[in-house]
């Protein structure tokens, strides 16, 4: 077996032993992640707490578990969105051309243009300020979802495009196959490997893009815990260096991401 | 000649377009927002009816989206981009204070990345070791995985300046696309044929890789530029430097409809231009 699958083996074990413990948070953690510990602020780890507390003195371990839960889980949901926005309108622009493959391709270099970051910021701004935490979470992932297809529209058009000009296409028409059945027997198949390498590269990104946007104080709002606003204790310097089990949601962060990264499909298998 | 007049045009054409759009867009986000057009001077009780109904009626000559975007472009054509309703001062000011700061950090980021992006992928391609590789690759996969935003926190603890912090964050993508672009140039049939013949190193770079990269590598230059703005939002933000990223996010939590507007549409220009100039540039190589 080569190195590369048994890297991606090793990480697909990390990633479905970190989405185990994000969905069976409850179990894993005994305490509830909002109650606070007010005579253990910073608490290092004990029997009681055993990743330590947070300035508040919350319970570390049940944070990240249900952060866990809230990033893994909402970032694939944005990532489908994200994805199937990408298929739809890259499809119709590389399938059908003319003037709606215009129209979409200008649209999505518009929305290039535009650095995600400052129109996650701006749309996100646009809510009120006293939304509960479970409409931040929606609405960090929706808008994620809503705004990150742009890239992925790209590369479903070009796939779609030489798709279009393929011989097996081509067959199709002749031999009189309504559209319908060349979209499903013929199009789909096709795109799906391509949809589904855009899929799984969306996930770390809008991952990291909540990260961010929560460090900003425009992500997920307290008390529920993300990965991002697990993140923002980290701007206490002298409270990380005192207490280092604080870094980590970051370690955990980084080690899903860099796993992704391992699991995600190589493009010759793909084509 | 003909036809790449007529795509510089094009471009040209799709840059107004886009930027309008742009502008359009971002006024249209922060106009529908909750509380737009609410003024706390309302509130004075030292206010009369009189003075109250004026300040409302200031408002409503701006509360149509349309009428509003109208009027802005015409007081722009006359380089009056209206006033910040958070700081109350010219955006035009403003824009000019700010931009410089971001524009210098974003090129020397860009710069720095790319240098230690290309470094590194040429050192990797001609001396075909696993360690440069390697190293190359495990710096950019760690590096990759960290939020700006982090990258931006780190920067404040060590105390590096701001293009080092973009650069941080444009290299792992820079250094990905060019180390592959790079190899696969040379491993073309004719660069093969070249080293058959005993090129030297330097010729076969500068003669043979480098101008079959060229045209993918100007792309990829276009797009850092857009990812190097975008990235300068959360480091200005959070190591508290004057600059651009730092104005549009201020600007988004004041919800300061004509900052904001002003704001995307110089950071739509610059990207857009930026990608317009490497499109026409692959097309010329083409």
């Amino acid at each position: 077996m080569s190195t590369g699958k048994i890297l991606r083996r090793i990480s697909c074990g990390i990633l479905l032993a970190v989405f185990a413990a994000g969905l069976f948070a409850g179990t894993l953690a005994h305490n509830s992640y909002a109650r606070q510990f007010r005579e253990a602020p910073n608490a290092a780890p004990s029997a009681q707490h055993r990743m330590g507390t947070d300035s508040l003195g919350r319970d570390l371990l049940a944070r990240l578990a249900y952060g866990t839960r809230v990033s893994l889980l909402l970032a694939p949901a944005a990532a489908l969105l994200a994805t199937l926005i990408a298929g739809l309108f890259g499809g119709v622009a590389g399938l059908a051309g003319g003037w709606s493959e215009k129209v979409i391709l200008s649209a999505a270099d518009l929305s290039m243009a535009l650095p995600l970051l400052f129109v996650l910021i701006a749309l996100r701004a646009l809510l009120p300020l006293d939304v509960s935490p479970v409409v931040s979470v929606v609405a960090t992932f929706v808008t994620l979802g809503a705004l990150g297809w742009p890239a992925s529209l790209r590369v479903v058009w070009a796939a779609a495009r030489n798709l279009r000009n393929s011989d097996c296409l081509l067959l199709a028409r002749a031999g009189g196959c309504p559209p319908v059945r060349i979209l499903l027997r013929h199009v789909l198949p096709n795109l799906r490997p391509v949809l589904f390498a855009q899929f799984w590269i969306s996930i770390p990104l809008f991952i990291l893009a909540e990260a961010t946007l929560s460090m900003l104080g425009l992500g997920v709002m307290e008390p529920l815990p993300s990965w991002g606003n697990l993140l923002k204790g980290l701007e206490n310097f002298s409270a990380v260096r005192a207490n280092p089990w604080m870094l980590s949601p970051l370690l955990l962060l980084v080690i899903v991401v860099i796993c992704f990264q391992f699991v995600l499909p190589a493009q010759e298998e793909l084509t | 000649m003909t036809p790449w007049i007529s795509r510089i045009g094009q471009r040209l054409l799709l840059l107004g377009a886009l930027t309008l759009a742009g502008g359009l867009l971002g006024a249209t986000l922060v106009r529908f927002a909750p509380g737009y057009g609410v003024d706390e001077r309302e509130l004075d009780p030292g206010l009369s009816a009189s003075s109250r109904e004026a300040i409302r009626n200031e408002h409503r000559l701006q509360s149509g989206l349309l009428s509003f975007y109208a009027g802005y472009l015409s007081r722009a054509v006359h380089g009056d981009f209206g006033r910040s309703e958070w700081l109350d001062r010219p955006i035009a000011g403003l824009l000019k204070e700010r931009f410089p700061v971001t524009i210098r950090s974003v090129f020397f980021g860009i710069v720095t990345a790319w240098a230690a992006a290309l470094a590194l992928a040429l050192a990797a391609l001609f001396s075909r070791g696993w360690l440069l590789d390697l190293t190359g690759t495990l710096a950019s996969g760690f590096l990759i995985a960290l939020p700006g935003a982090v990258v931006a926190l780190l920067a404040m603890y060590f105390r590096a300046p701001i293009f080092v912090a973009i650069s941080v964050v444009l290299f792992p993508k820079v250094f990905r696309y060019l180390r592959n672009l790079l190899a696969q140039a040379y491993d073309q049939p004719c660069v093969l044929a070249a080293r058959a013949r005993g090129i030297g190193q330097a010729r076969l770079l500068l003669r043979h890789v480098l101008p079959l990269a060229a045209p993918p590598v100007a792309a990829l230059l276009g797009v850092s530029i857009s990812m190097a703005f975008g990235a300068a939002i959360p480091i200005e933000a959070l190591c508290d430097s004057p600059g651009l990223g730092q104005l549009a996010w201020l600007a988004a939590l004041n919800r300061d409809l004509p900052l904001i507007m002003n704001l995307t549409l110089v950071v739509t220009l610059v990207t857009v231009a930026a990608n317009s100039a490497a499109d026409l540039l692959h097309a010329r190589e083409l």
